[in-house]
């Protein structure tokens, strides 16, 4: 029994932490963030692929490496940690889908290298409880519009959940880009008149539903671990009444709960991840637990980091606004709390 | 990463499975719920179910052998602690003695001292109580002012103790007394005294669940032989804080499986009362949320002591974790269950599943005892967060 990472696991994480912070640092990732039409860089894109990243979890006959939740969420983490911006957990879970499905290993091929973007176009409706019916798929067309699909706009492939399954459309797409507080996600709605193939039944989420949760607050953990550092840092630098302002109890003892959640996210993270990889009876619940808790923990973390830099928390200028804002879009997405909440008492039969 | 139980720890655990289901007689929330179940009855049951884990060697689990101890490990303890728990298993009595002293015997007490009171305090023969709060000194122990004069080849001791679990029940008491009165840390001493020393008055204090599990104790001119210190004179404070973080030590795996089991009665609780609104759903599935993370925390704890790694100051958070969970659960199992759920357990129409009432009372001292959560998270933010000395 072990709760480190193996040798292996570490190795990844260590090189993931190099490889990231020299490519993808995050005053560079902020002008892609403000400036670029796509949120991302494509260019490096290729040198995600080109290190084997997007195939992280997928088998070997689609070029993947055959690894499990555990290893993604490591990758995951250091990516939160810097705030990456991009559709790389949105990518994998379309290939996911896909190569469970079985039809369209060629396709996933490509995405592994790097050549297409494909991403899941599963909401029916901009606001949660608004009515809708999912899209319905008729002699091999699906006609309708799907909101919030990621990075919608660079999307070479759209994995459509409809009323009788998940089909796979190919673009150009006609999008609507969507703005949002999140910087480092795009967003788009896309009408859909297109010819699609079928993937399999929507039962294929399920699995993918998991890796997305887990995925979602391996990237969590990554934005409290970051945010506690920069908190830490600033308050022992930060004066007032002539001390460091993290003399004061009043933000010790804050700064010691922030550590608990982080901590204890970690713990529900990486067990998540293992019942997933070992199909452990309880990975249902573990990964509704991981996803639920991780959402709220995040917000607390990132906002009381930006309550403790005071007036400079605010600001544009200052990164901590970025992981804050991060930090809402992965709560809210890849399973919201509310959906995560009905999954855990669902899972222990309550 | 392996969150799986060695083949060995597994063999431990199934063996220790078919012994409690041998050996209990009925779960210890059906002995507690006896009508002729009495507060004195129920500690001399413990104490003769103490015995019987004794003689079965499943106490003193991670102590060596040559003074009684199982000479297992931290798995085999935590281990042991979950399966109590899943049964149901009724706790033994001297929990202050085999949870603070027997380490702190073993760490810092003489030989002759092991010899003569490991065993009985293992049988629970010799039950014990610790004697650290005092009405002036609780967060801040180093406060304390019972005093231990040295009068020849004895400690004369003045003062008093408060708070002190078991005492009503306790036949000694270690205790915590300034030999110093200018060394604030250095002038403390460890002090095994017996309860029926001239001099000692123990006096029941009830409490807000209205039992008196505590109590307070007092030394007027007590006379305890200078043998009965443990470590050297003005070692007190630094035998205290070893023993201190054994009492932090890994429960987050045990408590997590009592509060599912609660929390399986309270989802059962619902269904019968047809408590299915969004509302309710949201507040069972939240509990059930922090439980599970709490499990996390317990089974990352467990794999660290099958990895070779001792706890370090973050246990501090494990405490804050179960103690806060605490008492969020029973005052939301008190909202869920509505007026029922105050009803004491001897009252009719009170649930017999979980004495909701009795632990909603109740969780409001895990986050006072052992550290309570202000010091613990002073304990965080000095040695994990490494800040700077508070300003107040």
């Amino acid at each position: 029994m072990k709760f480190e990472l193996s040798d292996d696991q570490a190795l990844l994480r260590n090189s993931t932490r190099d490889f990231l912070t020299s490519e993808f640092p995050l005053e560079k990732s902020r002008n892609v963030m403000e400036h670029s039409k796509e949120g991302y860089d494509p260019g490096e894109w290729r040198r995600l692929a080109e290190m084997g990243y997007l195939g992280l979890v997928l088998p070997a006959r689609v070029g993947g490496q055959g690894l499990g939740a555990v290893e993604l969420a490591v990758v995951l983490e250091e990516m939160g940690r810097l705030c990456l911006p991009g559709p790389f957990l949105d990518v994998v879970l379309a290939a996911s889908v896909l190569t469970a499905g079985g039809k369209h290993d060629a396709l996933v091929g490509e995405i592994v290298a790097g050549k297409k973007i494909a991403t899941l176009a599963c909401h029916d409706a901009p606001y949660a409880g608004t009515a809708a019916r999912p899209l319905a798929v008729t002699s091999g067309r699906v006609q309708g519009t799907k909101y919030f699909v990621p990075f919608a706009a660079s999307a070479d492939a759209l994995v459509v959940a409809g009323s009788d399954g998940l089909a796979l459309a190919h673009g150009p797409f006609a999008v609507t880009a969507l703005s949002t507080i999140d910087l480092a996600q795009r967003f788009g709605d896309v009408a859909l008149e297109h010819p699609v193939t079928p993937i399999g039944p929507l039962a294929l989420l399920d699995r993918v539903d998991r890796l997305a949760a887990v995925g979602a607050s391996a990237m969590l953990l990554g934005i409290m671990a970051r945010s506690l550092e920069m908190t830490l840092e600033y308050v022992q630098t930060r004066q007032a009444f002539k001390r460091p302002i993290g003399a004061f109890q009043a933000l010790q003892h804050r700064l010691a709960d922030m550590l608990l959640k982080t901590e204890s996210t970690r713990s529900a993270v990486y067990r998540a991840a293992w019942c997933l990889d070992t199909d452990d009876t309880d990975a249902a619940l573990a990964c509704a637990t991981a996803k639920a808790y991780a959402g709220d923990a995040a917000r607390l973390v990132c906002g009381e980091t930006i309550q403790m830099h005071g007036g400079i928390g605010f600001t544009w200028e200052l990164d901590v606004q970025l992981y804050f804002k991060r930090a809402k879009t992965l709560e809210q997405h890849y399973g919201s709390t509310e959906v995560q909440l009905e999954r855990a008492l669902a899972a222990a039969g309550y | 990463m392996d969150l799986q139980l060695s083949p060995q720890h597994l063999e431990f655990r199934d063996q220790l499975r078919a012994w409690l289901s041998t050996n209990m007689s009925r779960p210890w929330r059906e002995e507690i719920r006896d009508p002729a179940a009495t507060e004195d009855g129920l500690m001399n049951f413990r104490r003769a179910w103490q015995k019987k884990l004794y003689e079965a060697g499943y106490l003193g689990m991670d102590w060596p052998k040559e003074w009684g101890g199982r000479g297992a490990g931290e798995v085999e303890k935590a281990i042991f602690e979950e399966e109590m728990a899943r049964a149901d298993a009724p706790p033994i009595l001297n929990t202050l003695g085999i949870g603070l002293l027997g380490p702190a015997l073993i760490h810092h007490g003489s030989e002759e001292q092991r010899r003569r009171f490991i065993p009985p305090m293992l049988a629970g023969d010799e039950i014990w109580c610790q004697g650290f709060s005092e009405p002036g000194a609780g967060s801040d122990l180093a406060a304390l002012r019972t005093s231990a004069r040295i009068d020849g080849d004895h400690f004369v001791l003045n003062g008093q103790k408060i708070w002190t679990t078991f005492g009503p029940w306790a036949d000694w008491i270690f205790v915590l007394a300034r030999t110093d009165s200018k060394d604030r840390y250095g002038g403390i001493s460890f002090i095994l005294t017996k309860l029926d020393t001239p001099g000692v008055t123990v006096r029941p204090l009830r409490q807000i669940t209205g039992e008196s599990e505590f109590g307070e104790v007092f030394f007027e001119d007590a006379r305890v032989p200078r043998v009965n210190l443990v470590g050297q004179i003005g070692e007190g404070w630094r035998i205290a804080m070893t023993v201190l973080a054994y009492e932090r030590g890994a429960m987050s795996l045990a408590a997590s499986v009592r509060f599912g089991r609660d929390l399986a009665a309270l989802a059962a609780a619902c269904a019968e009362y047809g408590r299915t609104s969004a509302a309710v759903r949201e507040k069972l599935a939240r509990l059930l949320v922090e439980n599970e993370v709490m499990r996390a925390n317990g089974i990352r704890t467990l794999a660290n002591f099958a990895d070779g790694k001792s706890p370090g100051p973050e246990s501090s958070i494990e405490k804050i974790y179960w103690s806060e969970f605490d008492k969020r659960f029973r005052d939301t199992a008190l909202d869920i269950l509505g007026p029922g759920g105050q009803l004491l357990r001897t009252s009719p129409d009170a649930r017999d599943d979980v004495d909701w009432a009795r632990e909603f009372l109740w969780s409001r001292a895990g986050t006072i005892y052992s550290g309570s959560s202000e010091i613990q998270r002073n304990i965080i933010s000095k040695r994990v967060l490494n800040l700077p000395q508070d300003a107040r």
